[in-house]
């Protein structure tokens, strides 16, 4: 009963602040704007009820980003003079907070993963939730800044390379999150983490060496309310293909003796990699879909066989394929594991490989 | 054929021809590809249709043996998939029954026949009721039928979407090429001239075509590129541009794209004025028309060609973009061929690390060619840019396409204009200003008799005049073979040091003479000096003699419009409807079977279940379910 109380004030929260975006910047929005809003408010009071911690990951973030609205008071100028903005709630520190974050959580994942101690696992979930609302609340506090550049060149922060690497994080890191705590283990952290890591450590690179940490405005091919939608849902994909890999590492590990007594059972990682794999095939075919109804609206063709559509057809075949062998001829063991994490690399190079070495008309994110 | 064998090896050269298909870029133009492969690969490659593998008849058959593959799958499973649907397992033997894994007995005061039935099908159970050996009941319960009919969708999804893009291909049009009623037009001509049989007609079903529409132009037909030719569309409609315009934020990076476009329709001559821009295209008569590029419409420039290497005045050339404009210069015929302008040019600008977008202005591009045919591409920019703190003119040079441009600097004066420079050549071109600078540098060196002076003017001048016919080329060539190896160096940076000081001196005295003149208005002007000779020197190597200035221009510019027939799409959206649902009913729906038996006059049931997927949320789901039954008994 108590928890009911819970799940009805997080609707009403949402719904208010949904109301309030409503009122305010209705006049800013097309029909299919309105549409994305409602649905995001339905979406994520779904993932509260389902999912009680997602409720406090997400009032946490959007607490920091209203704070660092606060803060700003309408003048970008304020993140160089204002403590809290300039070390901790302007995005750029936010997102540096989550860099910092997620290579803790892996050391002290490790850690537990071999001193067996509850409590390092409580804390290595503890920063990587940390990580996330930092993520989360950086992206948000983004979105914002681009408006204080210029109302004309405020987007949502999923428009570069940039950016979705840090989309890419935080989902593939609450992907995690859900299954660590519906299948009570912690022990997928230490491998999990390491693809987190890795992207952790491009978007460093990125961010130093090539100051993409910059908000350029969109150009006209992006602007369209479908942004909103396709970029999102790909990155689920990612993420879940992504974790699946990994899991499939540690699957393949158990048949050794030593990390055996050291990592879940076989068949609990096997159900993790089929679920995740499936959660992840379903939005990248949504994505994949609306991508071409986007594309059909902004190149005048729902298919173009672009490079990055047809990796994104490679992408979707192979783990047709994966899941065909399972479901219907039942194939099960180390084939499905080795095939998975082959999975991650044509996924990368779909996700990134096309971007760096094929030129097209997804040339968002060029290095 | 409908095996799975034979449907994934399809597959997988479906994904590696399309794998080819991004690593080699597709539909460019035939001669890069020559360029990079050169004349047996370029065969070899085009011989399999590589540069366009995704239109290949090749690759259309195997998509097409898929599609059947896949129907004759669809075809011959059905049945099997309905029959299941509508089967009741109910001929299972006791035994069977209690060998079933999941087997559980549970006792109860009162069997509750009907409720348990109410019971169950308020769990979505869907009920069938048996007596078995005559006496004992048997309750067959079954739920998630929609799983199977999952595989139905998606592999229907597949056929229908692959039909809806093969209804979009061309293979209609490949085949009327193969039989020779159509034909690729390979030659660039104007549209009255080329043969009927490049044109497609109004009534072609499906294509995506271009048309390129200059501002205040219209046309009523499209081009369609195909490998390295193109057809004719025919339009249902005539499309004229009013206005093409681009929008910028602050910052100087395109915004947005808009075509105003008026559609006549051919039919009932009705009229449409309509804005289009990128992401928000129009549908007239089932064609949609999108927003794709734009380029220059064949702007009008006035323009000045300024002799770098004499101080002959300006000669006025009025020209047009994408006309061939031809002068007569010292008796020989040179063409102008202009071949974009453009208005704004974003350009990453400042220091390395730092570099920030910005608009540097306008800029246009031509080639000059000369009377053997041979041609060099220019590309200039109207208004000087900062380089290094100053100011310069800047034009790229360039021998064939493939090369980079290699810019000649030109600084701007105080004024920001040409005007300094073109002062500047004319004092390095005056005998009489060169005299009385180099002797006033004579004087001001060692002096010791007049005629030692005087010879030492002599050499200055001499050096000074040997760098205005030829640039620091001509000095380095003189001083090669003149001066012996060791002492090159020495003697260079003495004569670019006299060459230097002459120039600066040409240009003070020029201020002596003429103190209101303002375009060496500078704080040192010995560096706007420097950059003048550095300049005037690399014109040598600039390949013509003219410094093209743009006085005005009357900017017209052309939209490039796409133009789509997709009967497909709706196939292909519906098809993408049928496939997630698809997916979802295969992976999200659990699909379970379940058998209760009582024997008669018993005090207990029996439970047995079972599913094609028996994983650790099936297992859940049985749980789940003994526990409701057993709470229904305990009632």
């Amino acid at each position: 009963m108590k928890k009911n109380m819970y799940d009805y004030g997080f609707v009403a929260l949402l719904s208010l602040l949904g109301l309030y975006a409503l009122t305010n910047f209705y006049s800013y929005m097309d029909n299919y704007e309105v549409a994305i809003l409602v649905s995001s408010v339905a979406g994520f009071s779904y993932l509260g009820i389902k999912w009680a911690r997602f409720k406090y990951f997400f009032i946490a973030s959007f607490v920091l980003a209203f704070l660092s609205i606060y803060l700003y008071q309408g003048d970008l100028g304020q993140s160089e003079s204002k403590f809290l903005l300039k070390y901790i709630l302007s995005s750029q520190s936010a997102i540096m907070w989550m860099t910092a974050l997620f290579p803790l959580s892996l050391l002290i994942y490790w850690f537990y993963l071999f001193s067996k101690k509850e409590f390092y696992g409580n804390f290595a979930t503890c920063m990587v939730w940390i990580a996330v609302v930092f993520a989360s609340a950086g992206l948000l506090i983004r979105w914002f800044e681009s408006y204080l550049i210029d109302v004309e060149v405020g987007h949502i922060p999923v428009s570069n390379l940039y950016e979705v690497f840090i989309l890419f994080c935080l989902i593939a890191s609450l992907i995690y999150l859900f299954y660590e705590e519906k299948l009570n283990t912690k022990k997928l952290g230490p491998f999990v983490l390491i693809v987190i890591n890795a992207a952790v450590g491009f978007l460093l690179w990125y961010t130093l060496a090539k100051n993409a940490d910059v908000i350029q405005p969109l150009v006209p091919a992006l602007q369209s309310y479908w942004m909103k939608i396709h970029v999102p849902a790909n990155f689920i994909g990612y993420g879940a293909f992504s974790v699946a890999a990994m899991v499939s590492v540690a699957y393949l590990l158990t048949e050794n003796i030593f990390w055996r007594r050291h990592l879940p059972a076989k068949e609990i990682l096997d159900e993790m990699t089929y679920r995740l794999i499936a959660i992840g095939f379903i939005f990248f075919t949504i994505a994949t879909i609306l991508g071409a109804v986007w594309a059909a609206e902004a190149w005048g063709g729902y298919w173009s066989w672009d490079p990055k559509e047809t990796w994104a057809l490679i992408v979707w075949l192979n783990y047709a394929a994966w899941l065909h062998l399972r479901l219907i001829k039942g194939l099960r063991g180390n084939i499905l594991a080795w095939w998975s994490i082959a999975g991650l690399l044509i996924t990368t190079f779909c996700f990134l490989g096309v971007n760096l070495f094929l030129s097209g008309l997804h040339s968002y994110g060029e290095l | 054929m409908s095996s799975m064998r034979f449907a994934i090896s399809m597959l997988s050269v479906v994904g590696l021809a399309s794998i080819i298909g991004t690593v080699l870029q597709q539909n460019q133009p035939y001669e890069s590809y020559i360029v990079n492969f050169g004349q047996f690969w370029f065969e070899l490659f085009e011989m399999l249709s590589l540069y366009n593998v995704y239109q290949a008849t090749w690759f259309l058959l195997i998509l097409f043996f898929l599609v059947a593959s896949t129907s004759l799958c669809v075809y011959r499973n059905t049945p099997q998939v309905v029959k299941d649907i509508q089967r009741f397992q109910e001929n299972i033997r006791e035994e069977s029954l209690k060998r079933n894994k999941y087997a559980l007995e549970i006792p109860f005061k009162d069997f509750k026949r009907l409720e348990l039935i109410d019971f169950l099908k308020g769990m979505q159970f869907k009920i069938r009721e048996k007596k078995i050996n005559g006496q004992d009941d048997l309750i067959i319960a079954k739920k998630g039928d929609f799983q199977k009919l999952g595989y139905i969708f998606t592999h229907m999804a597949i056929i229908i979407i692959s039909i809806g893009g093969l209804m979009d291909g061309n293979l209609v049009f490949k085949l009327k090429e193969s039989m020779g009623i159509k034909q690729i037009e390979m030659q660039d001509k104007p549209i009255s001239e080329i043969s009927k049989k490049s044109w497609l007609e109004i009534s072609n079903f499906s294509y995506r075509a271009n048309m390129l529409l200059a501002e205040g132009e219209s046309q009523d037909v499209a081009v369609i590129p195909v490998k390295d030719g193109y057809l004719i569309q025919d339009l249902p409609f005539s499309v004229s541009l009013n206005d093409f315009k681009i929008e910028h934020y602050a910052s100087g990076q395109p915004r947005s794209f808009e075509s105003d476009l008026v559609i006549k329709s051919k039919k009932n001559g009705e009229i449409l004025t309509r804005k289009i821009s990128v992401n928000k295209p129009l549908t007239f008569e089932g064609v949609t028309i999108y927003q794709s590029d734009f380029q220059d419409g064949g702007s009008r420039m006035n323009l000045d060609l300024i002799n770098l290497h004499s101080i002959a005045g300006p000669l006025n050339m009025k020209a047009e973009v994408f006309k061939h404009n031809v002068m007569i210069v010292d008796n020989k015929k040179v063409n102008f061929e202009f071949e974009d302008f453009r208005l704004f040019n974003i350009l990453d600008i400042g220091p390395e690390k730092n570099k920030k977008p910005k608009n540097v202005g306008p800029n246009f591009r031509f080639k000059i060619r000369d009377e053997a045919g041979q041609a060099r591409e220019y590309e200039t920019y109207q208004l000087p840019m900062m380089v290094e703190d100053r100011y310069f003119f800047m034009s790229g040079m360039r021998n064939s396409p493939q090369e980079d441009y290699k810019y000649l600097r030109i600084p701007a004066d105080a004024d920001r204009s040409l005007e300094g420079f073109t002062i500047f050549k004319s004092l390095i071109h005056d005998g009489k200003k060169i005299d009385k600078a180099a002797n006033q540098l004579a004087k001001k060196n060692l002096i010791e008799t007049k005629e030692v002076s005087q010879d030492l003017a002599n050499s200055f001048k001499a050096i000074f005049e040997n760098f205005v016919s030829g640039g620091y080329n001509n000095i380095a060539m003189s001083i090669d073979s003149n001066v012996p190896e060791e002492k090159q160096e020495q003697v260079a940076s003495t004569y670019i040091k006299i060459i230097h000081l002459i120039a600066d001196q040409l240009i003070l005295d020029y201020q002596d003479n003429n103190p209101t003149s303002t375009p060496f208005n500078f704080d040192d002007v010995t560096v706007f000096s420097q950059d003048a000779l550095n300049g005037y020197s690399d014109s040598f190597f600039y390949g013509s003699n003219f410094w093209v200035e743009l006085r005005d221009f009357d900017h017209i510019q052309a939209s490039g419009l796409q133009l789509t027939k997709s009967p497909g799409q709706f196939w292909v959206y519906l098809g993408s409807i049928m496939l997630v649902l698809g997916i979802f009913c295969m992976i999200y729906i659990q699909e379970a079977r379940l058998w209760i038996v009582r024997k008669k006059g018993s005090k207990k049931i029996t439970l047995a279940f079972a599913s094609n997927r028996e994983h650790l949320e099936f297992e859940k789901f049985v749980l789940d379910t003994k526990d409701k039954i057993k709470r229904f008994y305990s009632h």
